[in-house]
């Protein structure tokens, strides 16, 4: 075995080394790299932002003094400002519902179109590969490309000048949440795409032969048939697209006006420019609250469907 | 129903008589996928009320026959009419057909009730109409007590009745069955053979029936037809299908039988002798046109080899197994190997020497050219 393994140039494996892998005396530890990456990665980072919460802000950095103050802040806000966190936060949960609606309406068409529609498999691969391509491309990039295509002197305009078209909607356009809604719907439509195809492929052709079988037409198959199937994979891809949107701050700062700030902007201003990390920590755990409950619903509503 | 125009079994396939619409006629069907022929140039003639069965092996085109019926498949060429209706305009859910699907096909999101009641709900019937009829129907596949119940709940005899009572529901004037049993273990499957005929007898309704189990389709048939490569072999009754097969396909097909190898010696008014080899001359009836000298095939069946004790040299025991009720012994003959099916007790032991009787009215003769 080890000559053989020389000659193709592999490191030479002893006897040992392969009987303990095929044995799997020890399997366990082979869960240990994972367990270890979500901890160091994951685990500590959160731990850290929640004692990091859990201190009291002073000017030029923290008190390691425990105080719910913070938290406090987020909910009720201050005297000063107002209660600022609780409706961006809601804001922000709003947009991540125009987006996922948005991009589900999108994504279902397409999905269904390259389950059911599209027989030749080469046809089918080339355009699930154009659904993918997107995803290759940076945010950052696609993001910016939004700003681009959607600006005064934009791609849209032009083309609407060019065909003599009024274009006064469009001075209000970029730097809206319209704006914002229309990037980050760009931006999660492939996922929503590649999740609802995932079950429609599922779906045996049979169950839509059944259903005509028993006088039902097109659309009401669809209805009553297709789209009840098809749950899974839309709450799936939902719950992907709403925790991913509501949290996003990059198209907000992009393609967003002043009053379309999210809930991560405030984070990430108040571990930038503001310096407060502690108030930031909190804010943070509050939206991650949010998503763990959305989390939590979406998961109880896939296995009521799947039963 | 069943009685008054089951007398016309056998009648000629093509053109139907004056006055009398059949359940279901295809005239000159033709199907192509691509460049495979799946149907050719199929004529066929379903009388109402009967229990028809295509039979072949895969791939012999009773599949995509069905799935032209039941308006899945358009055929290239051909006219399909349902009681004297064409159908070639007709989309599956406007044709007075329905389909037990292979695999059942339940709508896994929906109870059991809601699935038999499908049809009829979103025909318009009224919720409580739809409720009686739903119970009624599962009354009648004796499954009163599931229909609260998710399909995957349910084991797979029960899915299959669920499968049934959701098409008969529908009262079709023809039930299409796709190889329904085909999922089932073999003791459930040959339980729910004679449910199936006490269901077609209940319910009066046209069966077509889809399998490639010979065994289910003797069964169950008042008529099966005999399917291979897009062709129909044979038209005829169980018992004509099994005592007398028109080709060596359809008498290899049905039930076991030998194929020999012989040579025509004498022909005798639909009566061959054979002369094959070391077997001697063995006689049977023939449809084919035959002469003295023509090579040709002999189908005996197993269960009539008779066997003696024979001196050396003769014919020899190769192999004997206990199968069920009686003996299967391969005896090897020159060249040839003949299965010979014996009561218990008057078998003979591997190397033994022995003689071969084949003597039967059921033996056929075909032409040795294929497709003869």
């Amino acid at each position: 075995m080890s000559d053989a393994a020389a000659q193709v140039g592999l490191p030479p494996v002893t006897p040992e080394e392969d009987h303990k892998v095929s044995e799997g005396k020890g399997r366990a530890f082979l869960g240990i790299p994972v367990v270890g990456w979500m901890l160091i990665f994951f685990g500590v980072p959160y731990f850290l932002l929640f004692l990091q919460s859990l201190w009291e802000p002073t000017a030029f950095g923290v008190a390691h003094n425990w105080t719910l103050e913070n938290y406090k802040l987020v909910f009720l806000g201050d005297t000063l400002s107002g209660n600022i966190y609780i409706p961006t936060l809601l804001r922000s949960l709003k947009v991540g519902a125009m987006v996922t609606i948005c991009a589900t309406l999108l994504a279902f068409p397409i999905a269904y179109l390259l389950a059911f529609k599209i027989s030749n498999s080469r046809t089918r691969l080339m355009l699930y590969v154009l659904v993918i391509v997107p995803l290759w491309a940076s945010y950052l990039l696609r993001a910016y490309a939004w700003k681009v295509i959607l600006g005064q002197n934009g791609l849209l305009g032009s083309v609407l000048d060019q065909l003599g078209l009024e274009n006064t909607f469009l001075n209000n356009l970029l730097y809206s949440q319209t704006a914002v809604v229309i990037t980050m719907t760009h931006i999660f439509t492939p996922f929503m795409i590649l999740t609802i195809y995932a079950v429609l492929e599922r779906l045996p052709p049979s169950l839509i032969e059944a259903s005509k079988d028993l006088g039902v037409g097109r659309m009401k198959t669809f209805l009553t048939l297709v789209v009840p199937l098809s749950l899974p994979g839309v709450i799936a891809g939902a719950t992907f697209t709403m925790g991913l949107s509501s949290g996003d701050f990059v198209a907000p700062q992009l393609v967003g006006g002043k009053n379309d700030v999210m809930i991560a902007n405030q984070v990430y201003s108040q571990f930038g420019a503001t310096n407060n990390w502690p108030l930031g920590s909190a804010i943070a755990f509050v939206l991650l609250g949010f998503v763990a409950i959305l989390v939590a619903l979406s998961t109880q509503a896939e296995k009521r469907e799947q039963l | 129903m069943i009685n008054a125009e089951s007398g016309l079994t056998g009648a000629p396939t093509a053109g139907a008589p004056a006055g009398h619409a059949a359940a279901v006629e295809l005239d000159n069907v033709t199907k192509r996928y691509g460049d495979v022929m799946a149907v050719e140039d199929l004529d066929l003639r379903v009388e109402d009320g009967q229990f028809l069965t295509l039979l072949g092996p895969s791939g012999c085109g009773k599949t995509t026959t069905l799935r032209l019926i039941g308006g899945f498949e358009a055929p290239n060429r051909g006219e399909i009419r349902i009681a004297g209706d064409d159908m070639s305009s007709r989309p599956a859910y406007k044709r007075p057909v329905n389909t037990v699907f292979q695999q059942y096909a339940l709508f896994p999101h929906l109870s059991v009730s809601q699935n038999v009641g499908y049809g009829l709900r979103h025909a318009g019937v009224s919720r409580s109409d739809t409720a009686q009829r739903v119970a009624a129907m599962m009354e009648l596949m004796q499954i009163p007590d599931v229909g609260e119940r998710r399909p995957r709940e349910l084991s797979g005899g029960q899915q299959q009745r669920v499968a049934l009572a959701r098409a008969l529901v529908m009262e079709p004037k023809v039930l299409l069955l796709d190889e329904p049993l085909g999922a089932l273990d073999y003791k459930l499957r040959k339980e729910m053979q004679f449910e199936l005929k006490r269901i077609h007898r209940e319910v009066g309704v046209t069966f077509i029936y889809v399998t490639h189990d010979q065994e289910e389709a003797m069964t169950m048939s008042d008529r099966i037809v005999v399917m291979s490569n897009g062709h129909i072999e044979q038209d005829a009754s169980p018992a004509e299908i099994f005592d007398r097969p028109l080709t060596a396909f359809v008498a290899d097909f049905i039930g076991d039988t030998n194929i020999v190898h012989g040579t025509v010696t004498r022909i005798d008014n639909g009566h061959a002798t054979v002369d094959v080899g070391p077997l001697g001359e063995i006689g049977g009836s023939t449809d084919d046109d035959l002469k003295s000298g023509d090579r040709v095939r002999v189908s005996i069946r197993p269960t009539d080899v008779r066997v003696e004790a024979g001196a050396a040299g003769e014919a020899v025991v190769q192999d004997s197994v206990l199968v069920g009720g009686h003996i299967a012994m391969k005896i090897a003959s020159g060249d040839e190997t003949v299965v010979a099916h014996v009561a218990r007790g008057s078998s003979y032991e591997p190397g033994a020497n022995v003689h071969l009787h084949v003597d039967s009215d059921r033996i056929r003769v075909f032409a040795a050219a294929e497709g003869a």
